[in-house]
């Protein structure tokens, strides 16, 4: 007996040495963030969501590091990249080979993941992506990348192509313009609606399918060429300054179309309702977001005590609270899993860790479920319409798929 | 569309024309490049903003208090800066720097005084529903910011011309040295000149939250990209010259958003290198300039 308790000490009293030995002090998160320029008003809320995710989680005596077995407090590195995304190649790169950060993380948007994504894979380092939905960030053959907190963005438009095609043909919608800025998160989303309707085969006729430039200001012109191709449904995707300045644009000109789809009323209610107003919502198709569902999480805080903990830390924040604010926090909830469950804080066993998580993770921003490539699959917003409610207010109802519905469409006179 | 394209253009234009004229009267009386002239009317923006956020002020009200504020701010600013810049070898050069330098602090500085979230004001402020001209329907705002420029235009036009002040700064204007030699003190008159170009362009921000959908403390850029297109266009160094590059900017976007939507960005650019290569006084060249 004596013996195999020496025998169990020699083996495992250096292993737990070596444990000790090899432990970090902390775990380094390399992120960017948008402090100025036009991705700042999508990229803060996600990078303070993220802190907020961090802070948390360094008051309760760190994230548990599997391969430790113990507690390691985190360590937040991000740097501000104004929206420029040359500054942000240089960024990423200092992240990885100066900073020499464990963990990944990529700024908000399509624009300023763009340059992140081919980075990490010739770095061999794993991209945890929040938001950046384009299609192409995502091919078998990349490993390194998985998208955290929005659906990608070839499928994130089908239940507006659905409704449209079931629903809207029922009630007499033919004619559908595409409004969109060319960059990758709406332009991939034009192409995805295009090829939904196309596919759809429901005699629904696309009679404008313009781009613009994303810093496009002004839309009254695009208006009235579209008010001109008489069409009975809008669909236009861009980013928050182009919805505000659309949907104010549309306001002043009169004209009013009965079916209109925005991106960003659903995802950042609060900034767009104070630019544009309830009466230039009413009515206004969107995405209905985590914000406006609740989900029951299995990890991490419900939508209640999230937005309670973001007052609580950020009680004079100019900063608005929206989805993207939840976007923040979710993927800081992935890292939690993918810290706990990784085998090493080797790049390719992070990966397989986070693909680890795919459909057993349920927090506030839905189920979290990847495809092969990395894409975002299990959180698809359903599509949501904001109808007045009260003087001034505005009250989101999900209106498709059924199975979520909370009521019917309202649809615009013919 | 044709026809609507041409006519929203000329309105539009003439709120491009407010744009960049202080940018082109600095130039003409300092021949030095403005950098920060875009964060100038973002300031003018976010004064309008505050204004009828705090104190329901109308934007024609608040105007004229960006008028007043944003003279008595150019003229220490002028006083600070400038003297010392012209005295450098090349001055036109270093303004490019220092007010580059200038434009960074400026959005840095309202960056963090005021988050980096949209703003704007409500439209019913300028009243509902669109107005109709020549059977054209305009948003009421683009009608009062090309009213406003119009009544700016002709502010200027009266000051140059029918003022002894206007009339030294187009000595000025016209040879610096030699103005010096007659007496003229320079820079008081040049202080005044850089005091106005500010205030034309806080004019020109208070609009902005209804001609450019939203305001946010990086606009200055995309401000300044437009600016200069319109004023190199109209002749740099010649204010009243801004009319026609405004006009001639603001018609091209709008055809531009009718034909070819993807390419509008590229507006500016393409104008700027067509007048430069073309014809590199501006379109009304130096028989204006060295009038």
């Amino acid at each position: 007996m004596v013996r195999w308790i020496w025998l169990l000490m020699l083996v495992v009293l250096p292993l737990a040495g070596a444990r000790a030995e090899t432990a970090p002090d902390e775990i380094k998160i390399g992120h960017l963030h948008a402090g100025s320029g036009p991705y700042a008003a999508i990229s803060m809320p996600v990078y303070m969501g993220l802190k907020l995710w961090v802070d948390r989680t360094n008051a309760a005596g760190g994230a548990m590091v599997k391969p430790f077995g113990k507690r390691i407090k985190l360590k937040l590195i991000s740097y501000d990249d104004q929206s420029n995304t040359a500054t942000a190649a240089t960024l990423y790169n200092q992240l990885i080979t100066q900073d020499k950060v464990d963990l990944l993380i990529a700024d908000s948007g399509s624009v300023l993941t763009s340059v992140a994504v081919p980075i990490a894979r010739e770095h061999k380092m794993f991209l945890f992506n929040p938001t950046g939905t384009g299609a192409t960030f995502f091919s078998k053959d990349n490993p390194y990348i998985a998208l955290m907190a929005d659906p990608v963005s070839t499928i994130w438009p089908k239940y507006i192509s659905d409704f449209l095609t079931t629903e809207g043909v029922k009630q007499g919608i033919k004619k559908v313009a595409i409004l969109y800025a060319t960059n990758e998160f709406t332009g991939t989303q034009a192409n995805a609606v295009r090829g939904f309707l196309k596919a759809a085969n429901a005699g629904i006729e696309i009679v404008y399918d313009q781009g613009v430039p994303t810093n496009t200001s002004n839309y009254t012109v695009l208006i009235n060429n579209i008010a001109a191709a008489k069409p009975d449904a809008v669909i236009h995707l861009g980013y928050v300054g182009n919805d505000i300045a659309f949907l104010r644009n549309l306001q002043d000109s009169g004209e009013a179309f009965r079916f209109l789809f925005c991106i960003y009323p659903g995802l950042e209610t609060e900034e767009v309702e104070k630019n544009v107003g309830a009466a230039g919502l009413a009515n206004v198709f969107t995405y209905a977001t985590a914000i406006d569902v609740d989900y029951k999480p299995t990890t991490g805080m419900t939508l209640a005590q999230f937005a309670e903990a973001w007052k609580h830390d950020y009680p004079d924040t100019p900063v608005h609270f929206g989805f993207n604010a939840l976007a923040g926090y979710m993927t800081g909830l992935v890292l939690e899993g993918t810290l706990a469950t990784t085998a090493s804080l080797d790049q390719l066993d992070l990966h397989n860790a986070v693909f680890g998580l795919s459909g057993k993770l349920n927090t506030l921003d839905g189920p979290f479920v990847l495809d092969e490539t990395g894409g975002q699959i299990g959180e698809i917003t359903p599509l949501g319409q904001l109808l007045p409610e009260g003087k001034d207010g505005l009250k989101m109802r999900i209106v498709f798929p059924a199975a979520v519905a909370t009521g019917p469409a309202v649809l615009g006179k013919p | 569309m044709l026809l609507y394209a041409i006519f929203a253009g000329l309105v539009f234009g003439l709120y491009f024309t407010l744009v960049g004229l202080g940018l082109n009267l600095v130039f003409g009386v300092m021949r030095i490049v403005n950098l920060a002239h875009g964060d100038f009317l973002m300031l003018g923006a976010f004064a309008a903003f505050w204004l009828f956020t705090l104190f329901d002020l109308h934007p024609l009200v608040s105007a004229v208090i960006v008028l007043v504020g944003f003279v008595l701010i150019g003229l220490p600013l002028y006083w600070l800066i400038v003297p010392r810049l012209l005295e450098a070898r090349d001055s036109e050069m270093l303004s490019i720097i220092l007010f580059f330098g200038l434009s960074q602090m400026i959005e840095a500085i309202t960056t963090i005084a005021f988050g980096t979230s949209e703003r704007s004001i409500p439209g019913r402020v300028l009243g509902r529903g669109p107005v109709h001209i020549f059977d054209q329907s305009l948003p009421r705002a683009w009608v009062f910011g090309a009213a406003v420029s119009a009544v700016a235009v002709l502010l200027v036009y009266l000051y140059l011309y029918r003022t002894r002040l206007g009339m030294l700064t187009r000595a000025v204007m016209v040879s610096r040295e030699e103005a010096l030699a007659t007496g003229i003190n320079v820079h008081r008159v040049a202080a005044l000149a850089f005091g106005i170009g500010l205030a034309l362009a806080g004019i020109a921000g208070v609009f902005a939250p209804f001609m450019l959908g939203s305001i946010t403390p990086a606009m200055g850029v995309e401000i300044n990209i437009a600016a200069f297109a319109v004023i190199v266009i109209g002749t740099l160094g010649q204010p009243l010259g801004t009319v026609l590059g405004g006009m001639i900017y603001g018609v091209s976007l709008m055809l531009m958003q009718t034909y070819l939507s993807s390419w509008a960005n590229l507006l500016p650019n393409l104008l700027l290198i067509a007048v430069l290569l073309i014809r590199p006084t501006g379109l009304l060249g130096r028989r204006v300039r060295h009038a």
